[in-house]
C-alpha cells in the first residue's frame, strides 16, 4: 500500500507537474514537435523524453518519429484517450478540492 | 509551472510567440517601403512603369527571404505545432480578410486604370477605401491572431494614402510619396527590428539532438 495518499479518482499520470504541463500544452494544438515541448513546458530534453515515454505508455499520447528536411523530427499529439483523461483529471480534481474550497 | 484552469490563455500566448520574432513586422515595413521607393523611382526617373518594376521586384525579395529567414529562425528556437480546431478558423478569418482586402484592391486599381473613376472619387474616396480597408485588415488580424500591435499597423499602413493625396486636396501642399509611405515603413520596420533583437536574446536556438527520438 502507498503511502503517497492522493484525492480519490485524481489520474496519478497526468498528476504529475511535469506531465501535466505536457497534457495542457499538447490539449490546446492538434499536434507539436519536441522542440515546441521543450520551449513550452521549460523542461530539459531528458527529463521530457522519460514523461512522454510515461504519457505514452499510458496511451495518452502518440509520439510519431520521422524526418523533415533529413533532420530527425519527434511529433507528439494527445490521443483521444488524452484528451479525455485531462478533462477527467480536471473535472476529478474539482469535484475533491470542492469541499475543502465551499 | 502552466496551469490547467486557463487553457485559452496558455493557447493565446503559445501562438502569440510565434509572432514576437519581429520578421513579420519587418516584412510589413519592407512592403510599404517599396511603395516608398517605388513612388521615389516614379518622381527621378519619370517612369510609373520603372517605379512599378521596381516595387513589385522588391515586394518579391521581401516576400521569399523574410517567409524563409522567419521558418527556419522559430523552427529553431520555439519549434513547431499545428494549431488546435479554433485557432484555424480564426486563421481561416484572417486569410478572407486578406483575400477581401487584394480583391478590393484589385477592382480599385482597375477601375483607375481603365480611367472609370472621377477625379473626386480618386482623390477622396480611394484614400478612405485605402484606409478603411487597412484598418479592417489589421484589425482582423490583430484580433483573430491575438498580436493587438497589429492595430496600429493598421491606422498606419492606411494613413499612407490620406497623407499623400488629402493635404494636396484641401491645401494644396503636396506631401512626397516616399516620405508618405516611408515614414510609417520606417516605424513598422523599427517595431520589427526591435522585437527581433529581444526575441533573439530570449529564445536561444535549441540543442540540434532531439533526444526524444532516439
Amino acid at each position: 500500500m502507498t503511502s503517497n495518499r492522493q484525492p480519490e479518482g485524481v489520474d496519478r499520470v497526468i498528476h504529475e507537474p511535469a506531465r501535466l504541463n505536457i497534457m495542457t500544452n499538447l490539449f490546446v494544438v492538434e499536434s507539436a514537435n519536441a522542440t515546441y515541448l521543450l520551449q513550452q513546458t521549460g523542461l530539459t530534453w531528458g527529463n521530457l523524453g522519460s514523461h512522454l515515454a510515461k504519457l505514452e505508455e499510458a496511451g495518452y499520447v502518440d509520439v510519431i518519429k520521422g524526418y523533415k528536411e533529413k533532420q530527425p523530427q519527434t511529433t507528439i499529439s494527445l490521443t483521444a484517450l488524452g484528451r479525455s483523461a485531462l478533462i477527467g483529471y480536471r473535472e476529478n480534481l474539482l469535484a475533491a478540492l470542492a469541499p475543502v474550497v465551499e | 509551472m502552466t496551469g490547467i484552469t486557463d487553457l485559452k490563455t496558455l493557447e493565446k500566448q503559445a501562438f502569440r510567440r510565434f509572432y514576437e520574432d519581429g520578421i513579420f513586422d519587418i516584412f510589413l515595413g519592407l512592403m510599404l517601403g517599396t511603395m516608398a521607393i517605388g513612388a521615389l523611382v516614379t518622381d527621378s526617373s519619370g517612369s510609373e512603369t520603372a517605379g512599378l518594376l521596381v516595387m513589385f521586384g522588391m515586394a518579391v525579395v521581401a516576400v521569399v527571404s523574410l517567409m524563409i529567414t522567419r521558418r527556419r529562425l522559430l523552427s529553431a528556437r520555439l519549434g513547431e505545432f499545428k494549431p488546435g480546431p479554433i485557432r484555424r478558423k480564426r486563421i481561416t478569418f484572417v486569410r478572407l480578410a486578406l483575400l477581401g482586402s487584394v480583391l478590393i484592391g484589385f477592382v480599385l486599381g482597375g477601375l483607375v486604370a481603365a480611367g472609370g473613376v472621377s477625379i473626386v472619387s480618386l482623390e477622396v474616396l480611394m484614400p478612405l477605401v485605402w484606409l478603411i480597408n487597412a484598418v479592417v485588415v489589421f484589425s482582423a488580424m490583430a484580433y483573430f491572431l491575438d498580436v493587438p500591435r497589429f492595430y496600429l499597423y493598421g491606422f498606419l499602413f492606411g494613413s499612407a494614402m490620406p497623407l499623400l493625396i488629402w493635404p494636396d486636396v484641401l491645401w494644396d501642399y503636396r506631401l512626397a510619396p516616399w516620405i508618405a509611405f516611408g515614414i510609417p515603413a520606417v516605424i513598422v520596420a523599427a517595431i520589427g527590428f526591435y522585437k527581433l533583437v529581444g526575441f533573439l536574446r530570449e529564445y536561444p536556438v535549441q540543442a540540434p539532438v532531439e533526444r526524444v527520438h532516439d
